[in-house]
């Protein structure tokens, strides 16, 4: 099942003589159960569709359907709702709450997607369980390694269930075992939870638990949209 | 839907609010600042407080039922104009009058010598029928009435600053007399009373044979109103009021000198707090928007952030305010103790009100840095 639709979207950022072609045309889709890892140099448009995609930013021209839903016909406050239940972020760096423990880190992404206070403590218990880092639930993220804090934010992109979780650069800080292991991380996404997984990365250690590979250049995409998706 | 915590605060609001929890040390400056502007501002109401307290103290003691003034003159404090003494005979063979005293009142200088050192002060000289005449002291702190002429009771203020103690001698007005009682309440807070009789005052400051209030306490079971009225008729020239109207006209004119400077400190004050609070706010937005974008992109509302820091805020000036509120109360203690001269009296209401103020002008303050809110790309989180 088609969980992310991008039919000819464009974007311009910036404005006059700063404006850039972020994303030219780009069409992509990404089913449920799919690892792709979205290749390209810095500055390609990874991180704009990635944006894009979650709603984050409304592109100039083309349509985004994410988890049935046409971005462009949703209000501003129901876009925030449908990213917040559809949408697992993981970031270059984990972006942790530096107040937060990772157990409360994790929680609140639950109630932000509309859990109940049982509901989201249940559901935190079991993605710490599911990545085996409950030891790590009473720590803050000054006193967790690099690889620990991206656990804790592969397990708070997952939480809520996500249909679509985007991942941009998410091993990029990481050296060789820790990388290893956020990657095996984000593999068990689909597998544990059936989400679609869209990771931007120009790290080749991913590559062995993609299910598809697109390259982006200058905003472009090399692959044509799968049909029937 | 979101949880509720039963604290009214939904739980990812709560949660929110503590992911932006920020007290390192310029948080614990912006609460000294808060506290250090509250205790300014709670001080100087007390410091009225504690002057008006002195005016009530006196002007609404034991047996002063009525106040019989000069023409034109409602109040205690600060009226020029004199009454025949023997008005006080007159009044005091109506019906309906059990005592009858005069009351002069005229500034004195007073000094003495301590050291081979010189103190001098202006002072309220009260002079009234001593030792137990109507308008004495209101209350000693130590001591007794003067019996003598030449014998003073002094505001214990007014000893510290003069340097002396019980037994001791000042001049009023060049004339020597013994320091026989220390009196409290009687602190107006530019200046002090000294209490000596009335015959004596009126010898030091040429008043002989006048008056500046009668007062009278009224026979049991006589009604103020029926008896002030048939002063007024007798006496058109004089001006009759019950001692509820007296203290209250008093204490009005006690805060006529000292509101609007107060006033203007005060809202000084309360703005500098204020400025503390949206800068640390605006501190906090700036320093924060990482994880400002991050929220957003979570799905946090700019509600749920506004929630938080204005939350964040309120902490603050609750904090602070608080501590300055029990400062206030700790320094009134202290200079009670140790420097009667400033008489500070803390009153919860007052108290209440300057926290009520003091959050409602934080809150309003962050609402400017809380509105750049809306500056924050939810896009920096991929950046952060």
């Amino acid at each position: 099942m088609t969980v992310l639709l991008l039919e000819g979207v464009s974007k311009t950022r910036g404005t006059g003589a700063h404006a850039t072609r972020a994303l030219r045309d780009a069409s992509l889709s990404v089913a449920s159960g799919e690892v792709v890892l979205l290749e390209g140099a810095s500055g390609a448009g990874k991180t704009t569709l990635l944006a894009v995609a979650a709603g984050l930013v409304t592109p100039d021209a083309g349509r985004v359907v994410l988890a049935g839903r046409s971005l462009a016909d949703l209000s501003p406050a129901a876009r925030r709702r449908h990213r917040a239940r559809v949408v697992g972020f993981v970031f270059q760096r984990s972006n942790l709450l530096e107040r937060l423990t990772a157990w409360e880190n994790v929680l609140l992404m639950a109630q932000l997607a509309g859990r109940t206070a049982a509901e989201a403590r249940g559901e935190t218990e079991k993605v710490f369980a599911q990545l085996d880092i409950a030891h790590l639930a009473p720590r803050r993220p000054e006193e967790l390694s690099g690889g620990e804090e991206q656990r804790v934010g592969v397990a708070r992109a997952l939480v809520h269930g996500p249909a679509l979780v985007l991942a941009d650069e998410p091993t990029g800080n990481l050296d060789g075992a820790a990388g290893r292991v956020v990657a095996e991380a984000l593999a068990a996404c689909s597998k544990l939870r059936g989400a679609a997984v869209l990771v931007a990365t120009h790290d080749a250690r991913l590559a062995p638990f993609a299910t598809r590979k697109v390259p982006i250049v200058d905003g472009r995409l090399d692959y044509p949209p799968s049909d029937g998706q | 839907m979101t949880a509720d915590t039963g604290d009214g605060i939904s739980a990812d609001v709560r949660l929110v609010a503590k992911a932006l929890r920020n007290w390192p040390a310029r948080a614990w400056l912006a609460v000294g600042g808060v506290a250090t502007s509250s205790l300014l501002v709670i001080a100087l109401v007390a410091a009225l407080r504690g002057a008006s307290h002195s005016v009530v103290a006196y002007v609404s003691q034991d047996g002063a039922d009525l106040w019989i003034t000069p023409p034109g003159a409602d109040h205690f404090l600060r009226l020029s104009g004199v009454l025949p003494a023997v008005l006080a005979d007159s009044v005091r063979s109506l019906p309906g009058v059990a005592a009858a005293d005069v009351i002069l009142r005229a500034f004195v200088a007073v000094s003495s010598r301590r050291r081979g050192a010189r103190f001098r002060l202006t002072l309220y000289g009260i002079g009234y029928r001593a030792p137990e005449g109507l308008g004495g002291p209101p209350a000693f702190a130590a001591g007794r009435a003067p019996s003598k002429l030449r014998e003073v009771a002094l505001d214990r203020a007014a000893a510290r600053r003069l340097g002396v103690g019980l037994d001791d001698t000042v001049f009023v007005n060049g004339r020597g007399a013994r320091v026989v009682g220390l009196t409290t309440g009687t602190n107006l807070l530019v200046t002090q009373f000294i209490f000596a009789d009335a015959t004596a005052i009126a010898a030091l400051s040429g008043f002989a044979g006048r008056a500046s209030f009668i007062i009278v306490r009224l026979a049991p079971g006589a009604h103020s109103d029926t008896v002030a009225a048939q002063i007024g008729a007798r006496f058109p020239d004089v001006g009759v009021f019950d001692r509820a109207t007296f203290v209250a006209n008093s204490q009005r004119e006690a805060g006529a000198g000292y509101v609007p400077v107060l006033a203007f400190v005060d809202i000084l004050g309360v703005g500098a707090a204020a400025v503390l609070v949206a800068l640390l706010i605006h501190t906090l937005v700036e320093s924060r928007r990482a994880e400002l974008a991050v929220l957003l992109a979570l799905g946090a509302t700019p509600g749920m952030l506004a929630g938080g820091l204005i939350r964040e805020a309120t902490r603050l000036v609750v904090t602070g305010g608080v501590l300055g509120a029990g400062l206030a109360r700790l320094l009134a203690v202290v200079l009670d103790r140790v420097y009667p001269v400033i008489p500070l009296r803390v009153d919860w209401g007052d108290t209440l009100w300057v926290l009520a103020l003091f959050i409602a002008c934080g809150t309003l303050a962050s609402a400017i840095p809380v509105a750049r809110l809306g500056r924050v790309d939810p896009l920096e989180a991929f950046r952060a």
